[in-house]
């Protein structure tokens, strides 16, 4: 009988619904947090850690981020005469260390997220769209 | 105009607006002339069924964006926003996927229980809403025994539920169908005896003459609805008749988080569409019943200058989809009960609650009351 010591003026299924309610009406500091995603972007942190870019004037194609990379996203690869490195981002857990590790602070990382693409090899990013001049836009 | 009383239901309706418009005697004439003047009425009341039907299709393929948007509101979302202005042609686009999508029938099933079971679903959902008055001479047939047809014909569902359960062949499906028929068959004793209490009130079983007798006003203010005279009524109604739908808390019959999705588990496409529109079919037709016995149907103050049938139709609507709300409004609120404590309250609780306001409506109709 333990079904009949129950609250049966429902109370708690009344003041659930005046919970719900105040969602619905917006009563109180409820405001709607969803982000149309395509059409409207959040606002991403200063420090967010997207893909990656390297200062091309900087970079000195030492290996030093190579050897820190915990997951051997990169490698050091010949581009343009000159040493960069290459990553694969799809092994990249996006830590930041190599940017730690940089001793010419060439690399850094972009607020460029959307980095799904179709094939494995497509998620590899060489020099040619990793590199960037310094003071013009990545 | 044609505000005349005499008029019981919708085919007098046109007729009497035909008259008015002075082209009834031809048309009329013109099939008199073959002595087939009841084809004329069979044409008429053909085209007011599927006035109804699509009308009823329309506003559950709206429900359902309805539902979502509820729930989204709820959980402080927005819902559907990208097709159409507040993503309001979502069901349309919902239709054209289910109706794009593969039929697939499983392999060991039984192919013609399995085809048959949606249409069962189906049929009699929209077969419910013949005796419901959406307005003052709204009504596609006035039928004396209104609510016992209502009450007869949404006892059918669960035989097609079983139907699908027991021809998917899949235990999630056979469990959620037997799970919907006893659900349906307990709760179906406390909605029928609710009912009556207020046909008690009445005398008579036809839905117009339940909302007519709600039509007064006590002391000139408060209205004669019987959710006033039978508050107990109400609420075991409309338990049971959210039980009867099926849906939460009382959703038994697909339970997500315990059997797939119940008994429509193995449908896809346009049947599970099928069943997907039946229940929402259920639903308005439930609210428009809920409305109908205790919240004064379609009754309402009278606006001047504007014909009553207009009036009364947009009352019931704004009474119906209060309804709507309050049941989309509960899904969102409350968790999913055992089906022990479904079974407990409905036996244990609601058939002797019943039972005791079956016998107050007898005392309050002996002592004159109403």
């Amino acid at each position: 009988m333990a079904w009949m010591s129950k609250n049966w003026t429902m109370t708690g299924i009344i003041m659930g619904l005046v919970v719900t309610l105040k969602h619905v009406l917006h009563i109180g500091d409820r405001p709607t947090v969803t982000v149309q995603y395509p059409y409207e972007r959040m606002k991403l942190a200063p420090r967010f850690r997207g893909r990656h870019a390297v200062d091309e004037d900087a970079c000195i194609g030492c290996g030093i981020c190579e050897v820190n990379c915990p997951n051997s996203t990169i490698r050091i690869v010949k581009y343009k005469g000159r040493w960069f490195p290459e990553l694969n981002l799809g092994m990249c857990m996006f830590c930041g260390l190599c940017v730690d590790a940089c001793p010419m602070n060439a690399i850094k990382m972009t607020q460029d997220y959307e980095l799904a693409d179709y094939t494995r090899e497509s998620v590899v990013y060489g020099p040619d769209r990793l590199l960037f001049k310094r003071g013009e836009k990545w | 105009m044609w505000t005349g009383d005499t008029m019981t239901n919708a085919y007098e309706l046109i007729v009497n607006i035909l008259t008015a418009i002075g082209v009834y005697d031809q048309i009329y004439n013109l099939f008199e002339i073959f002595g087939m003047a009841y084809v004329l009425k069979i044409l008429i009341v053909s085209v007011l069924i599927a006035v109804l039907f699509a009308f009823v299709l329309v506003t559950v393929m709206f429900l359902t964006w309805m539902e979502r948007k509820v729930v989204a509101l709820v959980q402080v979302r927005y819902g559907p926003m990208v097709t159409g202005p507040r993503g309001l042609l979502q069901p349309v686009m919902d239709g054209i996927k289910l109706i794009g999508k593969e039929d697939i029938i499983p392999a060991k099933a039984d192919r013609w229980i399995f085809t048959l079971a949606p249409f069962i679903v189906f049929v009699p959902a929209l077969l419910i809403f013949i005796p419901i008055p959406f307005g003052n001479s709204l009504i596609i047939s006035d039928l004396r025994v209104g609510l016992l047809y209502i009450i007869a014909i949404s006892a059918v569902s669960p035989i097609a539920v079983l139907l699908a359960g027991w021809a998917s062949n899949n235990k999630y499906s056979l469990l959620g169908a037997m799970r919907a028929v006893a659900q349906d068959i307990s709760y179906t004793i406390p909605l029928a005896l609710a009912a009556i209490a207020v046909v008690i009130f009445t005398g008579s079983l036809s839905t117009v003459d339940i909302v007519n007798a709600q039509g007064d006003y006590w002391f000139g203010i408060i209205p004669k609805w019987f959710i006033f005279l039978q508050p107990i009524g109400f609420v075991l109604f409309l338990i049971a008749s959210i039980a009867e739908l099926g849906r939460i808390p009382f959703d038994f019959q697909e339970s997500e988080s315990e059997l797939v999705a119940g008994f429509f588990t193995e449908y896809s496409g346009m049947k599970f569409a099928m069943f997907f529109l039946a229940e929402y079919a259920h639903l308005f037709a439930v609210s428009g019943i809920v409305v109908t016995l205790f919240l004064g149907g379609w009754n309402g103050p009278v606006i001047p200058f504007i014909p009553v049938q207009i009036t009364s139709l947009v009352y019931f609507l704004i009474k119906t989809y209060a309804v709507i709300f309050f049941t989309m409004w509960l899904r969102d609120t409350v968790p999913r009960m055992r089906i022990d404590q479904l079974l407990n309250i409905g036996w244990k609780i609601m058939v002797p609650l019943a039972l005791l306001n079956l016998l107050v409506a007898g005392f309050l109709v002996t002592a004159g009351v109403i």
